[in-house]
């Protein structure tokens, strides 16, 4: 829980620096954070390697949008109609896999592969979600405060609290859940998923909250980024999008609390930092994930809080 | 009817090059423990090196499918001594190498060649006419290609030395490692063949349809696939997959809207894992 005062410093920020691109930046990094955040629970939590989390991203942005063009709802409502849809996508496609117990290369394929149905779906439904061409998100979220009433979230500034604001939430949440019996069962089976059968924990209940937990996880950063980047397409569920969270999580430190906002942070403002044409970008990407899992498994915070404590047994 | 018989004979030479790269999916995983993901870019590279020497340097086609496989094997085993050497039987980290491996090549061959589609002449032309069926020679010249590797393949594994090794390998590491089997050569030697496989796939792919940088991902997609339904480990069987997802396929457009051409396959896909999860050919314990 500590950990989490690191990010104070976030919330003085804007008023030492006023640049919006450092802003526009970390606004990017704190929505993509969430997005790993939600793949760390189940594969940092429970050891399943999902690569279902792009496609609950999209579907949040779609249907949170959907909802609030059909319905006239608003973003929180419309966002509760995406919840409901991505926990009963997930119930659906958790039952299937862990029923039949699909392991590893097994269950990365099979999500991979319902991921890629649903992104079809988003392709060729052109009645509904436009196809290829994706839709202009023109609504803005609204925000009730104490004194001012509802706000409209328009400017640089307002969504860069509301983005943080949401971040810190759902890293309280993630610490709270891995801290709590149903994290240490999810550490359980993914540590020994045979010994925990055995120790009595029912590792298909858990194996299922896991993923629908993270995939609701995901479904909330897919909507913020919509409303952020005010267009969303199918894109969001394509593979590459699983891909980047993959890297975000492997760079910063699988199973720690602060190691997906790490991971996002360094692959977010990395190409801000060195100009890079787009095709040498997806190569950094790869790039760095081959040498991460190759010379850094622990990632980023695992090295450096190894660094800590090593300095603290010498003293 | 003729409508249908038609693709069921494109289905067939397509699913043969789903099954060449289902054999190297196959074969890597039965000796490496790991999944091979970025063996479709090791096609690519056979099927551009192809395109290379046969449409910009003149050479017969051939001479440049040779090439290309030669590359792919360099390539391959560049690839297995640099990176999969250190994740042997490790599952999850092979799988997410590779993956990176995948971003790399392709964005590679994206600033070598762009997304320009790239096509060559036909090497044999003319058309076979079966009644009303036409058929290019050059698919069936393919198809006859690709089965015979494969079967060589297959011949080879289980009748030489070298195949008796394989699989004593497979059943038991250690016991093999005692009985004088250089296990770190053939863990190389599977990559790199699987590798050559995939290039020699790519080569032919190259004289029937046109390259675009992405072609790997799509490919090793399929060629898991069809892995996976055949029963991981059953050589023969990833030529059986490949033909029954790609007629699956072909098919499949035909009857349903073609825009998720894509999607009957994984449907196809899920039902096997769920209701036969050691594949259609392999032994149910």
């Amino acid at each position: 829980m500590k950990t989490l005062l690191l990010l104070i410093p976030f919330y003085v920020l804007p008023l030492l620096v006023q640049s919006d691109v450092v802003l526009t930046v970390l606004i990017f990094t704190f929505v993509l954070s969430i997005l790993a955040i939600g793949f760390n629970i189940v594969f940092g939590g429970a050891g399943q390697l999902t690569m279902f989390h792009a496609a609950a991203f999209g579907i949040g942005g779609y249907v949170t949008f959907l909802s609030m063009l059909r319905f006239g709802i608003s973003f929180w409502l419309g966002f509760g109609v995406a919840v409901l849809v991505v926990v009963v996508t997930s119930i659906v496609i958790g039952w299937i896999c862990f029923k039949f117990r699909l392991k590893e290369f097994y269950f990365a394929v099979v999500t991979l592969a319902f991921a890629e149905l649903c992104r079809l779906v988003a392709l060729n439904w052109n009645s509904v979600t436009n196809g290829t061409l994706g839709m202009l998100v023109l609504e803005k979220p609204t925000v009730w405060l104490p004194g001012t009433g509802i706000v409209k979230i328009e400017q640089t500034v307002p969504w860069y609290f509301l983005t943080l604001v949401c971040l810190t939430g759902i890293l309280i949440f993630s610490a709270l859940l891995m801290r709590s019996w149903i994290g240490r069962n999810f550490s359980a089976i993914r540590l020994n998923e045979d010994l925990a059968q055995t120790l009595g924990i029912d590792t298909f209940r858990y194996k299922l909250l896991a993923f629908t937990i993270s995939n609701v996880v995901a479904a909330f950063a897919g909507a913020l980024f919509g409303f952020y980047t005010g267009y969303i397409d199918p894109a969001y569920l394509s593979v590459t999008q699983s891909l980047d969270a993959i890297a975000m999580v492997l760079l910063g430190g699988v199973s720690t609390i602060l190691g997906p906002v790490v991971g996002a942070l360094v692959l977010t403002s990395l190409p801000h930092l060195i100009e890079l044409p787009a095709e040498l970008r997806v190569a950094v990407y790869g790039t760095i994930l081959i040498l991460v899992i190759l010379l850094m498994p622990r990632g980023i915070v695992g090295l450096v809080s190894g660094l800590l404590r090593g300095r603290f047994n010498a003293a | 009817m003729q409508v249908v018989i038609g693709q069921i004979l494109n289905g067939i030479i397509l699913g043969s090059l789903y099954g060449i790269i289902a054999l190297g999916v196959t074969m890597t995983f039965g000796i490496t423990g790991i999944v091979n993901f970025a063996l479709g870019e090791f096609m690519m590279i056979g099927a551009y090196a192809t395109w290379y020497f046969s449409d910009q340097a003149m050479l017969p086609f051939p001479v440049a499918v040779m090439l290309g496989v030669v590359l792919a094997a360099v390539a391959g085993l560049v690839a297995d001594q640099v990176l999969f050497r250190f994740t042997r039987n490790n599952l999850v980290n092979g799988l997410l190498v590779s993956i990176g491996l995948i971003s790399v090549m392709e964005s590679g061959a994206l600033l070598l060649f762009t997304t320009t589609p790239k096509s060559m002449d036909a090497v044999v032309a003319g058309s076979l006419s079966l009644g009303a069926i036409t058929l290019p020679r050059m698919k069936v010249v393919v198809f006859l290609l690709l089965v015979a590797v494969i079967g060589l393949t297959w011949l080879g594994l289980s009748r030489a030395w070298l195949g008796r090794a394989t699989r004593a390998y497979a059943q038991n590491p250690e016991a093999a490692m005692l009985m004088g089997v250089p296990t770190k050569l053939l863990q190389t030697g599977v990559v790199v063949y699987s590798c050559a496989l995939a290039g020699f796939g790519g080569g032919l792919y190259a004289s029937l349809f046109s390259l675009e940088p992405s072609l790997g991902g799509l490919f090793i997609l399929k060629g898991v696939e069809a892995a996976i339904l055949a029963g991981v480990g059953n050589l023969l069987g990833a030529l059986a997959g490949g033909v029954i997802l790609g007629v699956t396929e072909s098919v499949g457009s035909l009857y349903l809207p073609s825009a998720f051409r894509d999607a009957y396959g994984l449907v196809f896909l899920v039902a096997i894992l769920l209701f036969r999860p050691a594949g259609l050919f392999g032994s149910q314990r």
